[in-house]
């Protein structure tokens, strides 16, 4: 079996309210192997999107460890985990979060600026991430001049241009105003396939959990099963 | 020394030089760091074509505003600040004030009471008696008096302040109408914006009716005019007219109607130049303790001693323009800073927490919004700086804001540097609260709402 690319550990995760304490995760562990194909599901509150931010480095637990490769970040500052999060995670959202005064290239292009490399090391990894996806012919469009599938598109793109080691995605089928969603599920795959990346991804999309290799479902913080796609 | 190295040297000397090359520096070592960002601010700017436009000219008009009040207070502390060199002395009455000494007092004070071997004797000298009169006795308006410097013309070369920057066209001409008072000495030279005011032109001749020296009537040819600006109010006649008239007065009507009671009252202010302070603490001592000067008794003191005594009577509306209005705008320019740019981030939270996600680091992400308020900031002080100073000076001839014996202001080509200055620190001040509220987004309580 391929070494976990990803692992949980003790996983705890609460917020205050007042004098409440509102456990999100509890006592989660998880390993995820190198290039493996994850959908985490389950009820809205079950606390997977949380579990994602967490593996992602937006946010930190209260307490356990989380390990991605090499780097411990569960224990990096803020700052560290920005960095960190540059070169390994790519991140897919539902809403696609393209910044509307941008071109697909210099949407695709942003998380580039923040890595040393030249302006045509640039062009050429900006170009080669659009081509994958498609989207070749629409680099001086704006998002407003995109439909829905084709912003979704610009997003993996951006989300892979850094050739990241993880790539997230939060529910990226789940806008209900696009009607390509088994165009991007076909293009996560192949992109899974073509480039073996590690895709986590929160879905209550059956078709999307129905592509991975492994479906684990939580409830209430806890994982309570772990099913193999239909 | 090379000739590179003399250009080097001259160009230091001069602050409009020193602060283009530190803001070219400053844009350059900006724009080589933060090229790759420069694109993206410039175009969050541009998404709300209307705030940015707003805010920066909101900006401008502030720092108009400020440009103008600074062009005040620096000249005025320009005059009121000792001089290192050139350094000047004013003679005036001790106790009373409009200080009225005697001509007679003249001549010696111009020696600088020098009596005994080894007493300072001043570089040069130069009296001053106010000769103020109206045109039209019957319609005594603020367009018809004119107000004269009655002194020796040659001295307008050596002893008055800023003569040396004007043009070597007004310089020349200055010069010749100089030598033109020296011949005849009911020539006069006025100011381009008094003659504007009096509807009169060079070539004229005027009968002034004496408002301060009564029943005194000097008719004058106009020579030659001062350029608008410092002077440009001002008006300057040959010494002796003035004293020959009293003279004749007193020849004339002495028996019937007694001497003119300002006989022995007629000299108003002596300039005496001398090197150094040292020098001025010695001729100091010298002119006050002199028996010469007993009836009235005059006191020395600097020039800018002498000039604060005159602002004196400004000094609550100085005081209320550089402590009140002054900051009372800089406020209000960070403040509208602050809402337009707080505004644009509450909009764009969502963004924010994008940038975070693609790696940006909380300063990073704070220093997109902060890119953001200075770009607006400096070009509007800059655009606004460089609009003032050249229709202020060049268009409207200085800000006519009479103060003492100032009646305009020039804008200095310090200006230049102060605009973009305020509009950068204002908008630094005024963005940075807005820019900590941007750096600590949190990702997950963004999406988290979102979704």
């Amino acid at each position: 079996m391929t070494e976990p690319i990803v692992r949980v550990g003790g996983l705890h995760k609460y917020f205050r309210r007042g004098s409440e304490q509102i456990d999100v995760l509890i006592d989660l562990s998880l390993d995820v192997p190198e290039g493996e194909y994850l959908a985490l599901m389950g009820p809205s509150g079950s606390g997977k999107t949380t579990l994602l931010n967490l593996i992602a480095g937006l946010d930190q637990p209260s307490d356990g460890e989380i390990w991605v490769g090499d780097h411990l970040i569960s224990a990096m500052s803020e700052a560290e985990l920005a960095r960190w999060r540059t070169r390994h995670v790519g991140f897919v959202f539902q809403f696609y979060h393209l910044l509307p005064v941008l071109t697909a290239y210099e949407n695709v292009e942003l998380p580039l600026l923040l890595l040393p490399m030249s302006a045509a090391e640039r062009r050429q990894q900006v170009l080669t991430a659009l081509d994958l996806v498609g989207l070749s012919d629409r680099l001086r469009h704006r998002p407003g001049q995109l439909s829905g599938g084709q912003q979704q598109r610009v997003g993996i793109a951006r989300a892979i241009v850094t050739d990241p080691t993880l790539i997230v995605a939060d529910e990226p089928t789940g806008d209900p105003a696009a009607r390509s969603a088994e165009e991007i599920l076909n293009l996560i795959v192949e992109l899974k396939r073509g480039l073996n990346k590690t895709i986590l991804m929160v879905t209550h999309d059956p078709r999307a959990a129905a592509r991975a290799e492994r479906v684990l479902h939580l409830e209430k913080g806890c994982l309570v099963r772990e099913t193999a796609p239909v | 020394m090379s000739s590179i190295e003399e250009c080097v040297e001259a160009a230091l000397r001069e602050p409009l030089y020193v602060a283009c090359a530190s803001v070219a520096v400053l844009l350059v070592a900006g724009a080589v760091a933060y090229y790759k960002q420069l694109r993206f601010i410039v175009k969050s700017l541009n998404r709300n074509k209307l705030r940015t436009g707003l805010t920066g000219v909101a900006t401008a008009v502030l720092v108009f505003i400020i440009t103008l009040i600074w062009s005040i207070l620096w000249f005025l502390d320009l005059v009121t600040t000792e001089k290192a060199k050139d350094f000047k002395a004013i003679v005036t009455e001790r106790w009373q004030l409009p200080s009225q000494m005697p001509v007679s007092y003249g001549n010696s004070l111009a020696e600088g009471a020098a009596s005994r071997p080894g007493d300072i004797v001043p570089q040069d000298n130069m009296t001053w008696q106010f000769f103020g009169g109206t045109i039209d006795p019957a319609k005594r308006t603020r367009e018809n008096i004119v107000f004269f410097f009655c002194m020796e013309p040659r001295k307008l070369l050596t002893m008055m302040d800023g003569i040396d920057e004007f043009s070597e066209t007004d310089l020349e001409k200055l010069k010749r109408a100089i030598s033109e008072m020296e011949k005849d000495k009911r020539k006069v030279v006025i100011g381009k914006e008094r003659l504007e005011a009096m509807n009169k032109k060079v070539g004229e001749r005027l009968k002034v009716t004496g408002m301060n020296y009564q029943d005194i009537d000097l008719e004058v040819e106009i020579i030659g005019e001062f350029p608008a600006g410092r002077y440009g109010q001002s008006a300057v006649m040959n010494r002796d007219y003035l004293n020959d008239a009293m003279d004749d007065y007193n020849r004339r009507l002495a028996k019937s109607k007694g001497k003119h009671p300002l006989t022995e009252k007629s000299l108003n202010l002596v300039w005496l130049k001398i090197p150094d302070t040292d020098a001025f603490r010695r001729l100091s001592e010298q002119i006050e303790s002199s028996s010469l000067y007993t009836n009235p008794a005059v006191k020395c003191e600097t020039a800018s001693s002498g000039v604060a005594s005159f602002l004196d009577a400004y000094r609550d509306l100085i005081w209320g323009m550089r402590w009140l209005l002054v900051p009372a705008i800089l406020v209000t320019m960070s403040l509208v800073i602050a809402n337009a740019i707080s505004i644009s981030v509450r909009e764009r939270r969502t963004e924010m927490a994008v940038l975070k996600v693609l790696g940006y680091s909380p300063g990073q992400v704070m220093g997109l919004v902060l890119g953001e308020a200075l770009l607006v900031g400096v070009v509007g002080g800059l655009l606004s700086s460089a609009g003032t100073y050249y229709f202020i000076n060049e268009v409207m001839g200085g800000v006519k804001f009479p103060i003492a014996f100032f009646p305009a202001f020039k804008i200095p080509r310090d200006a230049l540097w102060w605009g973009p200055m305020i509009g950068g620190l204002t908008a630094f001040a005024g963005s940075f609260a807005p820019a900590l509220a941007a750096r600590s987004v949190k990702v997950s309580e963004v999406f988290s709402k979102i979704s």
